[in-house]
């Protein structure tokens, strides 16, 4: 299995949320508490020693998701194709354990009360992505997800993860490579701001 | 309509509701049951379109699925959505939310006329019909000089203009240079003689966003991607000056949280360096500029040790920032917006930044300022078919405002006059199309003067201020539902002009109409249809494009074309278009406004005007200690966002406001500022100026500099925002909050804040 995953590198993203409207948009997400992907923007320090640093989050398809391992009815699955977590919802029963194992609330509950999260675009539409075609064959998916499609900066990438540990710093593969137990991210370490300057002199 | 029926309603669900308008044989996808195996059974096609939530005309590619409208994303190698040749196209987060615009089901979708004081729906005859008539006894009771043109976000301006302007004979309107940005072009138009300069952003290698935020508000996708592009591959610097903290100060080497309204004396102070250290472009100015002399005098004393006590920007940054800009220079840029443009002395602000370009001479150079042109022409539709289009507003008696200092050189009204100008009977009716001037100035005033007026008609897609009390409502399309055509300008292409151009993807929903039918209808029904004998849009753009060799046809297949070539540095070859065919330091020789400085006893050439209570912006007191400024974020244009959903919860999903259930917009506060006052961040507050108050929910961060508050303007009373949710701002700006030289609109006021109670929820 060639595990399919993220990129994401915080000094690129600008937080504009392109992102998570494009989510939105292609995936017809139809409730406004339902976000498959978000931004967080975190800042720290004080004014005028204020820095952000902006994050954008959605499933990261972990190598060992959690959310699959205590589904009791088996809805979660990690695809043998290209290792995208997927949620059958037929068998969805609405218990919440996945969003409560979940280190990075990405699995949403709409008024069904059915679980859906992202599936990394398998289709376009409000589906789940269950059952889809791998990535590489299928025809609905998209040849990148919404997400990578519309970031504006290339701060998000997707694909195979050895072609996007190809493409990253050595810090970032080094630090994905000592847990590829878990998410299918790599990220690139911030480096932030330098230089904030007010009245200090 | 009820909070029910105001909740969402996605495409999909809207599709499902609109029995009979559209096929939808094949969307099985509106039944989530059925899954992906729906949209595969679902015809797919994709074609181009030009976003114009903003006006920026990024080229974009929309997904339809049996003609309704699902997906979007940008067009790759588009001049105004992507990094230039073969680079990726994307929409920003405002653009990407425009299908919620379209299928809003709070769309005006049918046309409304007024009758016996009340709105009523109507049929497209009637309504024109009506129009007609009262267009008519309008030009025989006041005369059509009395009829006030205002245009925000028009697909066919050019047909408005016909139609109101030429055919009808209104010789004024309120452009954007007294909502928007007067300060910033009419100095740069003065002193360059090319109004609204725009940064090389792509080749430049020290930029300085000075009070613009180029992350989050842009004209088109290729601004921030240039940017950053530069930054990575360039190792450009970026400097952000700005009191609050944008997402260009996050991807910035350097934040400057400057004392609001201080940018003329640090820009003074930066000259200073720069000639000090001898780092001005002394060939450029020798030989391409007048009045220099002039600057150099007004710099001489104006050390970074005086700026830094005004500014609160320590000397050694001003040094180091002047002399980074200068080394770097030409290539590299000082580049203002509406943070300068919105202040009462944004005037002066504006010319002494604009100095610091052509002191080092970067003016029309590879990585400096840029004056963008199209390199070529359109054919006139009009010339071709021998149509010769009168100008019948030409030669009209216009008000002569010699009580407002601007009235007497700006070319139409300024926006905060126009109440007066009603209220003395120069004005007495409108012709709106997709604006807001509601929330763009003295709001209450214009509120109350459209009250007064006898005849309002507006082209618009919501119910506003300005629509709720308008005599006819026309409901007009979108981008998807009519054809486009621009041409420019600006661009990730840094010598090449270039067209873009998009047919209608979609029918029209609802009873909603193209610009082009909308003002043909009402010409013909006025006597005037010999001036619109095309069939449609598509017909007049193609004669346009024929000048150019062209099809439309051609271009919209394509969504654009690269058309010219367009060399740096115009001016060797024709000189600036100024009196003095150079680059003015000194507006001495600008007849205008040499008048009014005499008058105002002030210099033509660079000075530091501070804000005094009495021309130059009101300052803060101890009854009203705090300084509140509006405008904008990435997630919320100045156009129609805050009607639509989507980008409303991105918005406030950005400050953590998602889930609380408030709709309004945010009003930023330090805490230095709110711990005294016991407010946190979820409070609702009352913000109250000399003149009005408002009532909005708190969000107390270190990202806003102390003593200063910010809020997302176009929320509040008479806005599109549902309910009007959340602070209207400009209902607390009146007459006299106006910058002194362009006539725009002064947006900062000094207010006082307390807790009123209550959570958000």
């Amino acid at each position: 299995m060639s595990q399919w995953g993220f990129y994401f590198d915080p000094d690129k993203c600008i937080g504009c949320h392109a992102c998570s409207q494009a989510c939105t948009v292609r995936n017809d997400i139809d409730e406004g508490d339902v976000t498959w992907r978000r931004v967080e923007h975190v800042g720290e320090g004080t004014f005028p020693d204020y820095e952000e640093i902006s994050i954008s989050m959605g499933c990261y398809h972990c190598a060992e998701p959690e959310c699959r391992d205590v589904c009791p009815t088996h809805a979660l699955e990690k695809r043998a194709e290209d290792g995208i977590v997927t949620i059958e919802q037929d068998r969805c029963i609405g218990c919440n354990y996945c969003s409560y194992a979940c280190p990075y609330g990405a699995i949403q509950f709409g008024e069904d009360g059915l679980a859906q999260k992202c599936h990394g675009c398998l289709g376009s539409g409000a589906g789940d992505g269950h059952g889809s075609p791998p990535r590489e064959e299928s025809e609905t998916a998209r040849e990148t997800p919404a997400c990578v499609d519309n970031c504006v900066t290339g701060a998000l990438d997707s694909g195979p993860i050895n072609e996007l540990l190809r493409g990253a710093s050595t810090a970032a593969a080094e630090e994905f490579r000592s847990d590829d137990s878990g998410p299918a991210v790599v990220l690139e370490p911030a480096t932030g701001t330098e230089g904030v300057s007010g009245d200090d002199g | 309509m009820d909070e029910d029926e105001r909740s969402k309603v996605r495409r999909r669900t809207f599709l499902k509701g609109a029995a009979g308008a559209l096929s939808v044989a094949a969307a099985g996808c509106v039944d989530r049951d059925s899954g992906a195996v729906a949209h595969a059974e679902a015809a797919h096609e994709t074609a181009y379109n030009n976003c114009w939530i903003c006006r920026a005309s990024c080229g974009q590619e929309v997904t339809l699925e049996d003609g309704t409208a699902v997906d979007l994303t940008g067009v790759e190698g588009h001049p105004k959505a992507s990094a230039g040749p073969g680079a990726e196209g994307t929409l920003c987060s405002k653009g990407l939310a425009q299908l919620d615009k379209t299928y809003n089901p709070n769309r005006i979708t049918r046309p409304y006329i007024r009758e016996d004081g009340e709105l009523r729906s109507a049929e497209w005859d009637e309504a024109i019909a009506y129009a007609a008539e009262r267009l008519e006894s309008f030009r025989e009771e006041h005369g059509p000089e009395k009829l006030l043109r205002y245009q925000g976000y028009p697909i066919g301006g050019e047909f408005h203009d016909l139609l109101f302007r030429d055919l009808y004979g209104a010789p004024i309107q309120v452009g954007r240079k007294t909502t928007c940005h007067g300060p910033f072009s009419d100095s740069w138009e003065w002193m360059a003689g090319y109004g609204r300069e725009w940064p090389d952003w792509r080749n430049s290698e020290y930029m300085i966003a000075w009070g613009r935020n180029p992350m989050e508000c842009f004209r088109g996708q290729w601004e921030p991607k240039g940017i950053m592009e530069t930054i990575e591959e360039n190792d450009a610097t970026l400097v952000c000056i700005d009191p609050r903290y944008t997402k260009t100060a996050e991807v910035a080497d350097r934040w400057i949280p400057i004392e609001p309204r201080t940018d003329g004396a640090l820009a003074l102070a930066m000259g200073h360096v720069i000639i000090e250290e001898g780092l001005h472009d002394e060939e450029f100015i020798e030989e391409w500029t007048y009045g220099f002399d002039a600057y150099r005098e007004a710099v001489a004393d104006k050390t970074p040790e005086w700026a830094a006590g005004i500014t609160d920007v320590d000397a050694e940054t001003i040094r180091e920032v002047a002399i980074g800009f200068a080394e770097a220079a030409p290539r590299a840029v000082a580049f203002p917006f509406t943070g300068l443009s919105f202040q009462g002395n944004g005037f002066k602000n504006c010319q002494n930044v604009h100095a610091l370009n052509g002191l080092v001479g970067n003016i029309d150079r590879k990585g400096g300022t840029r004056h963008w042109r199209a390199g070529f022409s359109l054919a006139d539709p009009f010339e071709e078919r021998g149509i010769d289009v009168p100008a019948n507003h030409e030669g009209r008696p216009t008000p002569d405002y010699d009580d407002y200092p601007y009235q007497r050189h700006i070319r139409d009204l300024s926006h905060n006059a126009v109440p007066t100008a009603v209220e003395r009977g120069d004005i007495r009716g409108f012709v709106n199309n997709w604006s807001a001037p509601l929330k763009s100035g003295n709001s209450e005033a214009w509120a109350d003067a459209l009250e007064a007026m006898d005849l309002v008609i507006t082209v618009d897609a919501f119910w506003s201020g300005v629509s709720r009390r308008a005599d006819v409502v026309f409901p007009g399309a979108s981008t998807l539902e009519q054809p486009f055509l621009a041409t420019g300008g600006d661009s990730a292409y840094s010598e090449s002009g270039w067209v873009t151009a998009s047919d209608a993807l979609i029918e029209p929903v609802g009873d909603c109409r193209t610009d082009y039918e909308i003002y043909s209808a009402l010409a013909t029904e006025l006597g005037w249809g010999e001036y619109f004998p095309w069939e449609d849009a598509v017909e007049f753009y193609d004669e346009q494009l024929s000048g150019i060799g062209r099809s439309f046809e051609d271009i919209a297949e394509r969504s654009y074309e690269i058309v010219a070539d367009v060399k740096y540095e115009q001016w060797r070859e024709h000189g600036f278009d100024t009196e003095t065919g150079k680059f003015q330091f000194d507006l001495d020789v600008v007849d205008g406004y040499a008048a009014l400085a005499e008058e105002t006893d002030v210099s033509t050439a660079p000075e530091w005007h501070p804000p005094d209570d009495d021309l130059y912006g009101e300052t803060t007191d101890e009854e009203y200690p705090l300084l509140l400024t509006d405008g904008f974020v990435q997630q919320l244009s100045r156009g129609h966002c805050q009607a639509l959903d989507d980008a409303r919860e991105e918005y406030l999903d950005r400050f953590g406001f998602r889930y609380e259930g408030y709709d309004g917009n945010l009003l930023h506060i330090n805490p230095s500022d709110a711990d005294p006052r016991g407010i946190e961040t979820g409070d609702r507050v009352r913000v109250e100026s000399p003149d009005g108050h408002v009532e909005l929910v708190a969000h107390v961060y270190e990202g806003v500099r102390p003593g200063w508050l910010f809020a997302v303007s176009g929320f509040g009373a008479y806005s599109l925002a549902p309910d009007e949710a959340g602070a209207n701002m400009m209902t607390m700006n009146t007459e006299r909050h106006v910058e002194p030289v362009s006539g725009q609109v002064d947006r900062n006021l000094p207010v006082e804040v307390s807790r009123v109670g209550g959570e958000t929820a």
